[in-house]
């Protein structure tokens, strides 16, 4: 199992667009992947899931994996999030 | 029964056509069980409408992005992601496996599912309440068996009129305006989304109909008059016949008015009013340049943020400034900054608050966040070298937000400068004055700003302290009202000492009534929307400026609003007989 904290940095958090774009990015993997935020624990590969974090702006999250490519996967969603979603 | 629906009127024009009945409401569901040889047929006839409803949706996803573009159309891509989560999908296929039918099994899910967002304490979660809707009423619609009901398909040239509840954003993005000639809408207010919507595209609406939807069952022909607000269900010959003649009398008076187009726009003492119009979308820019405007008063900007996924970049900003801009080829284009907050919520979502109108929101708003103000800001500086730019700031009521705006617009241009792209450096930076405390300090504001621009409802909203939708209080919002004539003359004879362009850019100036005030207040350019420039303009020249000043003076010196409004419509009808046009703009007669 692999974990990693990341903040969300990009201005409008992960609302519908970039929860979308999370979920497609985990799809890829075989590991579970969770992301947790406070006490809210969600599946990765969900969109319901990841836009129920409601996680805005400067929030805190933890990203877990577990399975054969779970650092690749921690590594690539943290990735996406760090690069703002394309926003400027 | 009456087949006379009364609603509000959102968007002129009269259209006879047949009804094109869109119930985008969630259906209802009976519980059925299943037996469990039934079972896995139920699970495959599930799976088989999720992928019909993708497909769907990919297909109108691909439409919106051709009528509206790609950033519109991202909100369909989010609807697919829905269909395809796989914690959805277990959930409901759980709930068959324990012999419920795949439409009730899908129905209690989404009941949750939209229960727990819709009451969830961020904004932005709420928000997406709608796209959940949608995606509950496309599956049922497909495992019910129920017409599709999508406004994609219906054919071009139907000329038909679109009824159904309220056009939320992402049904608006699929609007084929060869196909649908008028709006109704059940619900909704002169100032709500479609209204505006409407109006920019130049589509006749009605809304706040309440009923219409339940008294229609589709394929019936209406007439709608949007002047009116009304909605006549299978009308007589005689009564399309009386509409047909206010349809014909209407475009002969806008035919009448288009000759004045190309005309100059002077009062008979010789007296030159500059006329501009109000643009709200990138795609009014071209209609607006033909309009016979000698430019733009005011963009508005919010179309960028409201009902959207996310803030747009500077790219696709600076694309649609760019695009205004050209299409008038050198004649000055007011940009305002974000005017969001209040009852124009921007993507993400904004906090709750008890008195929205005056809360965080435009200029507040933008200052605080000040890296995606400077996006903006970035936009607008690199549109201004394709034309004569010029920025606005709305709801400013000290020079400290005038100083620290122009701090950040250094640094916007620092930033393109490090980044060596094209930009114009000294874009002229001015201010909206719509709240009594900018127009008490009109003189200390003129010091440090480009120019002013009174918008007059949110004066007059601010001024009186009535708020501009409640209708309770429709009687109570008097744009005549002693005090507020009395800031906008302070405003422009400040104005007009320091040498400042002080114009008039709230929709109020192209009710006759009001543009003759304006212009007896002094005031030299008014901004209007497109469709009104000539009726404005045919105003101005009927008139002299010392009769209009002859009028304000007296208007001013009245006690009360009416008092005002008669010492101004009596010499306005003076000077133009009983002309059928001004009895659609005046105010309160």
């Amino acid at each position: 199992m692999v974990e990693r904290s990341v903040q969300v940095i990009n201005r409008n958090g992960l609302h519908a667009r970039p929860a979308a774009e999370i979920v497609k990015a985990a799809a890829k993997f075989r590991s579970d992947i969770t992301i947790v935020r406070d006490d809210l624990e969600v599946n990765g590969k969900s969109i319901m899931g990841v836009m129920m974090l409601a996680a805005e702006y400067g929030s805190e999250l933890l990203l877990r994996a577990d399975g054969s490519d779970e650092q690749d996967a921690v590594s690539a969603i943290a990735k996406l999030i760090e690069s703002k979603f394309g926003e400027s | 029964m009456d087949r006379a629906l009364q609603g509000i009127p959102a968007s002129p024009g009269i259209v006879v056509g047949p009804v094109h009945l869109l119930r985008w409401e969630v259906p209802d569901v009976s519980p059925r069980i299943i037996g469990d040889d039934s079972i896995p047929g139920e699970i495959d006839r599930f799976r088989d409408a999720i992928e019909r409803a993708k497909e769907r949706l990919a297909h109108v996803r691909d439409r919106a992005a051709a009528h509206a573009g790609p950033e519109e159309a991202a909100i369909f891509d989010v609807q697919i992601g829905i269909l395809d989560d796989h914690d959805l999908k277990n959930q409901v296929e759980s709930y068959i496996r324990q012999n419920l039918a795949a439409e009730k099994a899908f129905d209690v899910v989404l009941h949750e599912w939209r229960a727990r967002f819709a009451h969830h304490a961020s904004p932005m979660m709420r928000e997406r309440v709608g796209d959940l809707t949608d995606v509950h009423i496309r599956l049922l619609s497909l495992l019910l068996g129920l017409p599709d009901h999508d406004p994609v398909e219906v054919p071009k040239g139907a000329k038909a009129i679109l009824v159904t509840h309220d056009l939320t954003p992402s049904l608006t993005v699929q609007l084929d305006r060869d196909a649908i000639a008028a709006i109704a809408t059940d619900a909704g207010t002169r100032t709500s989304h479609v209204a505006i919507l409407a109006r920019s595209l130049g589509l006749p609406a009605v809304v706040g109909l309440r009923d219409a939807i339940q008294r229609l069952t589709g394929g019936e022909h209406v007439v709608l008059d949007g002047s009116t607000g009304t909605l006549v269900i299978n009308p007589t010959d005689a009564e399309v016949a009386v509409f047909h003649h206010r349809a014909e009398r209407e475009a002969r008076d806008e035919a009448e008015l288009r000759l004045l187009v190309a005309a100059d726009s002077v009062t008979t003492d010789g007296v030159r009013i500059t006329l501009r119009a109000n643009v709200d979308l990138p795609e009014e820019s071209a209609l607006a340049a033909t309009s016979g405007a000698e430019g733009v008063g005011l963009m508005r900007t919010e179309f960028l943020v409201v009902g959207r996924t996310a803030m747009p970049d500077e790219e696709e900003q600076y694309r649609a400034y760019r695009r205004v801009i050209e299409a008038f080829g050198g004649k000055p284009v007011v940009i305002r900054t974000f005017d969001i907050g209040g009852d124009k919520l921007p993507a993400g979502g904004f906090p709750h608050e008890a008195n929205p109108f005056l809360g965080w929101r435009a200029i507040r708003m933008c200052l605080d966040e000040s890296d995606m103000f400077k996006v903006q800001l970035r936009a607008l500086l690199r549109a201004g070298a394709h034309g004569d730019a010029r920025i606005m700031l709305p709801l400013v009521v000290s020079i400290d937000e005038v100083r620290q705006a122009h701090r950040l617009l250094d640094e916007a241009a620092e930033e393109l400068e490090a980044r060596g792209l094209a930009f114009r450096r000294d874009l002229p930076l001015g201010i909206m004055v719509e709240t009594p405390a900018a127009a008490m300090s009109a003189d200390v504001l003129a010091k440090e700003v480009a120019f002013f621009s009174i918008g007059t409802n949110d004066l007059v909203q601010y001024t009186l302290a009535v708020d501009r939708g409640n209708v309770n209080l429709a009687a109570r919002f008097t744009p005549l009202h002693p005090a507020v004539l009395r800031l906008v003359k302070r405003t422009v004879d400040v104005g007009r000492a320091a040498g400042l362009e002080v114009a008039v850019c709230g929709e109020m100036a192209s009710q006759p009534v009001m543009a003759f005030a304006l212009i007896g207040l002094g005031v030299r350019q008014l901004s209007v929307a497109p469709r009104t420039v000539t009726l404005v303009k045919h105003i101005v020249r009927g008139i002299s400026a010392e009769l209009a000043a002859e009028a304000a003076e007296a208007a001013l010196a009245s006690d009360n609003a009416a008092g005002a409004e008669k010492q101004l419509t009596g010499r306005l009808r003076a000077a133009f007989g009983d002309a059928s046009f001004l009895g659609d703009g005046l105010l309160g007669s």
